[in-house]
């Protein structure tokens, strides 16, 4: 029998506001433990709730690009349940009436293009942490990310397979990180994301059981979790070996599995009531308009100036334009140095390169712009030649070296003087007598050979082209 | 626990007593509640710093019931450590919490007066809270000109809390303006026949109109269920876990919340905790709580201050204590500003329109003449 998986995402985002929702504590990722928290949100009494006019503007931000239908009159809300990480035993959310509701996110899969509809977006605080220390058996609290913003992004069960989950999550990425809503770094949990997941016949209306995986915290593992899932599913269907009930479960990375966590979610009651210390916020259209005309360029609109503008190649702009980090890069480094072509080859070909090898996100590449683009005149100017760039190019990433200064110190400047490359091709050629043998043989490829001995002897300094030509014709004198 | 920690400044005649709930750096602050015995404030509540700011002693720390839950109608053993503390001397003033009208219905019975300010005028900053949409910061006092003289050193906007109004400070003064009052005939009519010639020559200095309020007799219940609803979601951060009370003896998480409850929280709050997390229960939400905050609208849109500059109520209708808390729950349940006194040997209550404080200081003064 063939099966229709049906899927729903929720998606929680931090937002990149400097300070906490409803306190005055430093919002930032990596402090010491309990370094960013006042009596507010470590829950003791006295300090009222003053909502973060920022995180507002953010979550109209995320209302905009998500093509939303923003809530003029919005509440905050309080859910309630107890829990060490917890400290005030509330969780401020928006359950009554959200920021905005109805939007949508334009996905591409091989089967074309879809639009997934979002049920709604509401802002709310983030928990603490709880840290079990097995050996002493104590179980220690850490409040840094108490009162965090976060935005939910609740999709209808609009997903049938994982590739428009993957897809979606790289647009809403693109979507949130170049509107500035967020960096969206699943790796930091700034970005996280629950399946919903049931599956039925295919042509079946009746939705199956439904159950929600969590702890999944890369792209990969959401795939491998949805196979696991939809496999267990169907299995359970077809077997009975297992009787399928509605319940939260956890991916396990390293196993591969989902695993229980808790079951009958719903039968959890969180009391749910408008926070009384908070007025309700009116979002009037001057507030919209005035979020709206500061956005800055959409990932979309950055595609369409790379490609119509600059003339650039749609897969190099496609490739920058799905990272903010990147994108960023692209234009600072094109501020000083405007050869948009010769740009988009360092970033992906070498900038990336380097990234992959070291096993880094395109998120955590980290670069001086100014020194980027200086490496890269250096190379256009043939002050220096191209492999001697990419060996400073590693220099300038790991230790901020200046390129011009270390080129001069290093006596990296690339050699053009003929009469020193004429010499050194007479000696190599004086050397390896085999390969010139073999080369009136009309064997051509000891040609590169010995390109490579010359520069070599030449310490990797000369000007590959004169380099190719002198030798092209000493050898054409023999 | 005792009912009035002193301070140096103890004594003085114009030195303020804070109640338990208004949290002074360095000092316990125990909301009245084993709970919070051994709570220490973090921080000084803005009125101390404004109090600190203009010079004013303060005098000491006087116990109250419970996170001012309930009040009267509760139990009437407790009396008010507030009032003790004016009547002994030890304080010119106190600066109370009074959602349930505790204060309010004392006061005048000693012969003292209650300001209770318009809701968002006060900072709620440092204020151990009962219910947010209610609490309001007030001042027990001798006289109301030297009580509003007070008030107007702690009043007026602090970006510190979230729900205030815009209003930077407030003058208090008499106004030229004739008043006219509005009498609910109907409830004057429960009050003993003393009150009732109080109010009636009290009523005679001003212009006068008969009103019914209605909702009256249902606003007991709505400030019941939501200042409830807003405790018990207020008091669930007292968990034994950061701060405050823990019990000795548990074996898990679950035990830990319930010792640490049951041991450290005394009757007042176990009746806002349970009676709370009923009203906001899922099955419960729509019959209780979202129905007392549409009576709740109803009652604020029931008053009509383009007929009335200020209503006048008596401090008892019924033996009941919670047949009367009606009285006192108008005020808070729609924000208003109000005032307690002796008149004539008897307890007066004035309320009047949001921000419109001065109507009651000229109302009192033109009665004194």
């Amino acid at each position: 029998m063939k099966y229709e998986i049906v899927m729903g995402l929720e998606v929680h985002v931090e937002l990149s506001t400097q300070s906490k929702l409803f306190c005055g504590c430093s919002a930032k990722f990596g402090a010491d433990a309990n370094d960013n928290v006042c009596p507010a949100c470590a829950g003791m009494p006295g300090m009222p709730a003053v909502t973060n006019q920022k995180a507002v503007d953010l979550g109209i931000d995320a209302a905009i690009v998500t093509n939303s239908q923003i809530t003029r009159t919005m509440t905050f809300d309080k859910k309630n349940y107890f829990y060490p990480d917890l400290p005030t035993s509330y969780q401020i959310t928006q359950w009554f009436a959200p920021i905005c509701r109805n939007g949508w996110v334009e996905i591409e899969t091989e089967r074309g293009k879809k639009k997934i509809t979002l049920k709604q977006i509401h802002i709310e605080e983030d928990a603490g942490k709880m840290v079990h220390d097995a050996r002493s058996g104590t179980s220690m609290l850490d409040f840094n990310r108490t009162s965090v913003p976060l935005i939910e992004i609740v999709s209808n069960p609009d997903f049938r397979d994982a590739e428009e989950v993957i897809d979606y999550l790289e647009k809403l990425r693109a979507l949130l990180s170049f509107a500035g809503v967020s960096d969206c770094k699943m790796q930091e949990g700034s970005m996280r994301c629950d399946v919903n997941i049931s599956v039925r016949p295919a042509g079946s209306e009746k939705l199956g059981v439904r159950t929600e995986m969590k702890n999944m915290n890369s792209l990969k593992a959401i795939t491998a979790a949805i196979a696991f899932e939809a496999n267990r599913h169907i299995d359970a269907i077809e077997t009975g070996s297992e009787v399928l009930i509605q319940e939260t479960r956890g991916w396990d990375d390293d196993k591969g599995i989902t695993f229980s966590m808790r079951e009958k979610e719903d039968a959890t009651d969180y009391r749910y009531f408008p926070n009384p210390e908070l007025m309700p916020i009116v979002i009037s259209d001057e507030w919209i308009e005035r979020v709206r005309s500061s956005l800055p360029e959409t990932s979309q609109d950055k595609f369409v100036r790379m490609t119509q503008t600059l003339g650039l190649p749609e897969y190099d702009s496609s490739i920058i334009t799905r990272s903010k980090a990147l994108a960023d890069i692209f234009d600072q480094t094109m501020a000083h140095f405007d050869k948009p072509k010769e740009v988009v080859n360092w970033i992906i070909v070498e900038l990336l390169g380097i990234a992959k090898g070291d096993n880094k996100g395109e998120d955590d590449i980290r670069i001086d712009c100014r020194k980027f683009a200086d490496l890269i005149r250096l190379v256009d100017e043939k002050a220096i030649n191209r492999n001697v760039g990419k060996k400073l190019l590693i220099k300038v990433l790991e230790e901020d070296v200046d390129p011009e200064n270390y080129v001069k110190e290093h006596g990296l400047g690339m050699l053009t003087d003929t009469s020193l490359i004429d010499k050194a091709v007479s000696e190599v050629l004086a050397e390896n007598p085999k390969s010139v043998a073999e080369f009136k043989e009309g064997k051509l490829k000891v040609v590169g050979f010995l390109m490579g001995q010359i520069m070599k002897k030449m310490g990797g300094k000369a000007d590959p082209e004169a380099v190719k030509s002198i030798l092209q014709s000493q050898l054409d004198q023999l | 626990m005792e009912r009035f920690v002193r301070s140096e400044s103890a004594g003085k005649k114009d030195a303020v007593a804070l109640e338990q709930c208004i949290m002074e750096k360095g000092k316990p602050a125990t909301s009245g509640s084993k709970m919070l015995n051994n709570f220490t404030a973090p921080f000084d509540a803005e009125v101390v710093s404004r109090l600190n700011a203009t010079d004013t002693s303060i005098a000491g720390r006087v116990e109250m019931r419970e996170f001012a839950v309930g009040g009267s109608f509760f139990d009437t053993q407790f009396g008010s450590p507030a009032i003790e503390a004016l009547l002994a001397g030890d304080a010119g003033f106190a600066l109370c919490s009074d959602v349930f009208g505790e204060i309010r219905s004392k006061a005048p019975m000693a012969g003292l007066a209650y300001i209770h300010p318009t809701y968002g005028s006060v900072s709620r900053y440092g204020l151990i809270p009962l219910a947010a949409s209610m609490d309001q910061i007030g001042v027990l006092c001798k006289g109301l000109e030297a009580g509003f003289q007070l008030l107007s050193k702690i009043a007026g906007s602090d970006l510190k809390d979230g729900a205030m109004l815009s209003e930077k400070e407030y003058e208090y003064t008499k106004i030229n303006r004739r008043l006219r009052i509005g009498i609910p005939t109907k409830i004057v009519a429960l009050a003993s026949e003393a009150d009732q010639t109080a109010i009636k020559s009290f009523c005679a200095n001003f212009e006068t109109e008969n009103i019914d309020l209605t909702h009256f007799e249902i606003a007991k219940q709505v400030m019941t269920i939501l200042a409830f609803a807003e405790a018990s979601n207020n008091i669930s951060r007292y968990d034994g876990i950061k701060f405050g009370y823990r019990a000795n003896e548990y074996k898990n998480l679950e035990e830990l919340y319930v010792r640490s409850r049951s041991e450290g929280f005394g009757l007042p709050a176990k009746l806002a905790a349970i009676m709370g997390t009923y009203v906001l229960s899922r099955d419960q939400y729509e019959s209780y709580y979202e129905k007392a905050m549409k009576v709740r609208r109803l009652i604020k849109n029931s008053f009509e201050f383009d007929k009335y500059d200020l209503i006048v109520l008596p401090l008892s209708i019924s033996d009941d204590a919670y047949e009367n808390l009606s009285l006192y729950a108008l005020s808070p349940l729609a924000g208003l500003p109000s005032v307690s006194f002796q008149y004539e040997g008897q307890g007066i209550q004035l309320i009047a329109n949001s921000k419109d404080e001065n109507a009651l200081i000229t109302a009192w003064e033109v009665a004194q003449a």
